[in-house]
């Protein structure tokens, strides 16, 4: 009898009809690397397999690969840093996760900063921090309603804090999420991705510039001009707009204010995005969208302010045709306005404030480098005068509208 | 872990590490048995119990078997792994997907039922170490093979990182004896096996991942209706990404094998280039196709039977083998259109036994092969037969409703990348990738490689779980 602890000798072909001349590779004799497989081998105990090694100078072999690999990442590092990019953290989900670590482990009564790309890129976290000397914890997600974000704060009870949250309209009245994922990832993530987002962070992402979602091979690829498909129109992608570190404080690529090809591209992304899609809802269902996304608000807000968390809206800059857009599409009255009468919740729209206009905004929805750090000192000041300071009372519970 | 992740670049390059120290080749296995639970604790620290449960439960089963002196009681230690096996496999796998037809049956019989949730997470490669698992006892109790002489070396076969989590589905009697003497790569097969590695990383994150999931998805899992153009490509790219993921990890496997000194099966042998699905079935997922065979094909009557068993034999193996990839009626319909394909072929050799097709009828026989393997993709893919029906009626051409989905580069590379794999694989059909390498110049195979290895540097993989982890 054929033994776990010894090969096996083929036994005989029970089920004959398996084996044909014309199925595998062992037909073919001149092949000397030819073995047979488990499909060979009918209704036996299977031998220890045959695993040759082709004959090949493979210690050579395996240097030039190496000398060659490093050549071709050098040179793909030095076209992408000739781009001007530079390293950064990537802004992935278990990066977020360990911000949103923090809260659950001590920094329960932080501010916490939750919208979408302009809360994330126009907020600095060191200038709020010398301020008011505490970093806020960052939980934006560019393109995404905050909403769902929200929602997780709401639902954890170790949250005690403030909570700063972003409205752009037309992420927060469409419920739109392009980085929504982030509680269901944080919600399972394995040990093996906690590793493996923290050896990334120390030892890659600070190093190569070309480690960024935006010069992936297939992303670059797709980005090339192919022609277009008859009646399908290729939409613009948003390419990189800034840089994030470890603690997700982030900021404008200089590109898209010192470069001109690269600001109209941007400007070109928003203005095709500004157009209708064959998927957008109908004007209608864009109406019962708006209402329900209130309604979480109503909802969010109220759980949050139950537990004594001070709640703030902001309505982030924007300008030239994203301004008219939001205001054609999502006008004040019936969002903005609408939202902080139902919620109860005290809001900051940048057009009521004096000191939070006139900032330059290249791609008409993000505020540079520099200005950011200007605006968040404005900001800061906004928030402590009127709404969180010693000085600012008690938290109007229905506030006008501004 | 998965292997296409940093966290497993350096976790084997520790066990690389431990494993040249010159140590007892007792304490090396060990290093590897803990290696490997840690390897599978990366996911969820707890499934390492079912492991513990699975090596436990077969390595008593297997012993009593041995001593058992009636025919009962070895029918009884048979059936105590089996049904350990197949329930921890029912209770993690299944548990939702039979509630959820029972609770229709109710319906049906107009009793409102209404249990709670199943909220079970599936342990990650349940499916091939419970199979692993099952082949010792079964061979043991098909007296094909006797049992390990010690639990390490037997819990090292099950435990074995390289198969654990997506085979290739390893039988005791093929790693077993590996684990007598001390085994330690040559410079040679370390070099190769890291070789084969960059191969297998290739494919899945370079090819799978970065070109043809999306292709797949944009159409699959959308609620657009498709044209046949999309509806085609969507579906080759699907046929394209699977092989990439799974022959993938399947190489990435070996490789790490290798580069240890172990040997692991051939799990794909150019599959595309199938003529016919017995053809196809000895190259797609060998190790699984043939554990069907000796475990469930044969023992139901294989071929031996007369005409009418064999046919149910093979329907059933079939149906069981397209349930065993997930727990829903759509894999059922997959395997259930094997089953009909392998026995109308069947029946269609016994009734042209004689006929020897000319070359370009062969390559026409494996294009049908191709066509109708892709239309069994597609209830594969997609998630409900709704789906399935509107993606076919697309492929047919018949969905007045379609408008275009897939962008010019979507078709583009997808046909580029599945035109080549297609084409690769009729020139490969009756090589060996090894024969191919060592008639290959050697700076053809450096430039090769390293290409391959910088195509996935720049692809930046997400370190997405492989497709059959949820198998």
């Amino acid at each position: 009898m054929p033994s776990s602890i010894s090969s096996s000798d083929s036994g005989g072909d029970a089920e004959g009809d398996h084996a044909r001349p014309d199925a595998a590779p062992r037909a073919n004799d001149r092949d000397r690397y030819a073995r047979e497989t488990a499909a060979d081998r009918p209704g036996v105990a299977q031998p220890v397999p045959v695993r040759p090694v082709p004959e090949q100078p493979w210690g050579k072999i395996l240097l030039g690969v190496m000398a060659l690999l490093a050549l071709l990442v050098a040179g793909w590092e030095s076209y992408w840093r000739g781009y001007d990019a530079k390293p950064g953290i990537r802004n992935t989900y278990a990066l977020w996760g360990i911000q949103r670590q923090r809260i659950d482990t001590g920094k329960g009564n932080a501010t916490v900063l939750v919208g979408g790309s302009r809360v994330y890129y126009d907020i600095q976290l060191p200038v709020w921090e010398r301020l008011d000397g505490q970093r806020p914890i960052q939980l934006s997600f560019e393109g995404t309603s905050p909403l769902t974000y929200l929602e997780d704060l709401a639902a954890d009870p170790k949250f005690v804090g403030r909570a700063l949250v972003g409205v752009e309209p037309d992420l927060f009245f469409s419920g739109f999420e392009y980085r929504g994922g982030a509680v269901r990832y944080t919600r399972k993530e394995s040990p093996s991705q906690y590793i493996g987002q923290q050896l990334s962070m120390r030892f890659i992402e600070p190093y190569l510039a070309f480690d960024d979602p935006d010069f992936a091979l297939n992303t670059v690829l797709e980005r090339q001009p192919w022609p277009e498909r008859p009646g399908k129109h290729v939409f613009l992608v948003p390419r990189k707009l800034g840089f994030h570190e470890a603690d997700r404080n982030s900021y404008v690529w200089d590109k898209v204010s010192d470069d001109p090809e690269y600001r109209d591209l941007w400007q070109r992304i928003w203005r095709d995005a500004f157009e209708p899609g064959p998927d957008d809802p109908t004007p209608a269902e864009a109406l019962k969208i708006e209402k329900e996304q209130i309604a979480r608000a109503v909802q969010v807000v109220a759980k949050l302010r139950a537990r004594g968390v001070r709640v703030l809206f902001v309505r982030m800059p924007s300008s030239g045709e994203y301004l008219a857009y939001e205001n054609r599409d999502f006008p004040r009255a019936r969002t903005w306005t609408a939202l902080l009468a139902a919620t109860g919740a005290p809001g900051i729209h940048f057009e009521d404030y004096p000191e939070l206009q006139g900032y330059l905004l290249p791609d008409w929805s993000h505020l540079t480098h520099s200005e950011a750090e200007r605006f968040t000192a404005a900001l800061y000041g906004v928030v402590m005068r009127d709404f969180w300071g010693p000085k600012a009372g008690v938290e109007p519970v229905a506030p006008a509208d501004r | 872990m998965v292997f296409n992740s940093l966290t497993f670049v350096v976790f084997f390059a520790c066990v690389l590490g431990l494993h040249s120290l010159p140590l007892p080749w007792t304490a090396k296995k060990i290093n590897l048995l803990v290696a490997s639970y840690l390897f599978y604790a990366a996911w969820n620290p707890p499934f390492v119990i079912l492991l513990w449960v699975s090596t436990v439960v077969d390595w008593y089963a297997a012993q009593g078997l041995v001593k058992a002196r009636r025919e009962a009681a070895r029918h009884a230690w048979m059936l105590l792994s089996v049904i350990a096996n197949l329930g921890m496999l029912g209770y993690f796998k299944y548990g939702q997907f039979l509630l959820d037809n029972f609770v229709t049956l109710m319906s049906a019989a107009g009793i409102d039922y209404h249990p709670a949730h199943y909220d079970i997470v599936l342990p990650v490669g349940i499916s091939f170490y419970t199979f692993a698992t099952m082949s010792y006892t079964l061979d043991v109790y098909l007296r094909r093979a006797s049992p390990a002489r010690n639990l390490l070396d037997y819990a090292l076969f099950v435990t074995f990182f390289p198969h654990l989590v997506a085979g290739p589905i390893m039988r005791p009697t093929e790693l077993v004896p590996q684990f007598a003497q001390p085994r330690r790569a040559t410079g040679e097969q370390l070099r190769f096996g890291l070789a084969l590695m960059t191969l297998g990383l290739f494919n899945k994150i370079v090819l799978a991942d970065s070109f043809l999931s999306t292709v797949a998805e944009r159409v699959y899992d959308s609620d657009k209706i498709p044209a046949a153009l999309d509806a085609w490509v969507a579906t080759l790219a699907f046929s394209g990404q699977i092989f990439c993921d799974f022959a993938g990890y399947s190489t990435t496997a070996i490789g790490a094998a290798l580069c240890l000194g172990f040997a692991m099966p051939d799990n794909f042998r150019f599959p595309y280039a199938a003529v016919g699905f017995s053809d196809f079935w000895r190259r797609w997922h060998i190790t699984l196709s043939s554990w069907l065979r000796d475990y469930l094909y044969i023992p139901l009557g294989g071929n031996r039977h007369g005409a009418r068993r064999t046919y149910i034999a093979l329907m059933s193996t079939m149906l069981l083998g397209g349930l065993w990839h997930g727990a829903n009626w759509t894999f059922v319909a997959w395997g259930g259109l094997h089953g009909l394909y392998l026995a109308v072929e069947r029946a269609l050799r016994a009734r042209f036994s004689g006929y020897r097709p000319s070359p370009l009828v062969f390559v026409l026989l494996g294009l049908l092969t191709y066509t109708l393997v892709n239309v069994t993709w597609v209830f594969f893919r997609a998630k409900t037969f709704s789906r399935a029906w509107i993606v076919l009626r697309g492929m047919a051409g018949q969905n007045a409703a379609a408008r275009p989905i897939l962008a010019t580069f979507s078709l583009l590379s997808a046909a580029a990348i599945v035109g080549a794999l297609v084409l690769t694989h009729w020139l490969m059909r009756a090589r060996t990738l090894e024969a191919v390498i060592a008639r290959a110049p050697a700076a053809a195979v450096c430039v090769v490689w390293a290409l391959m290895a910088f195509a996935i540097v720049i692809a930046q993989g997400s370190g997405s779980a492989f497709l059959y982890f949820q198998f």
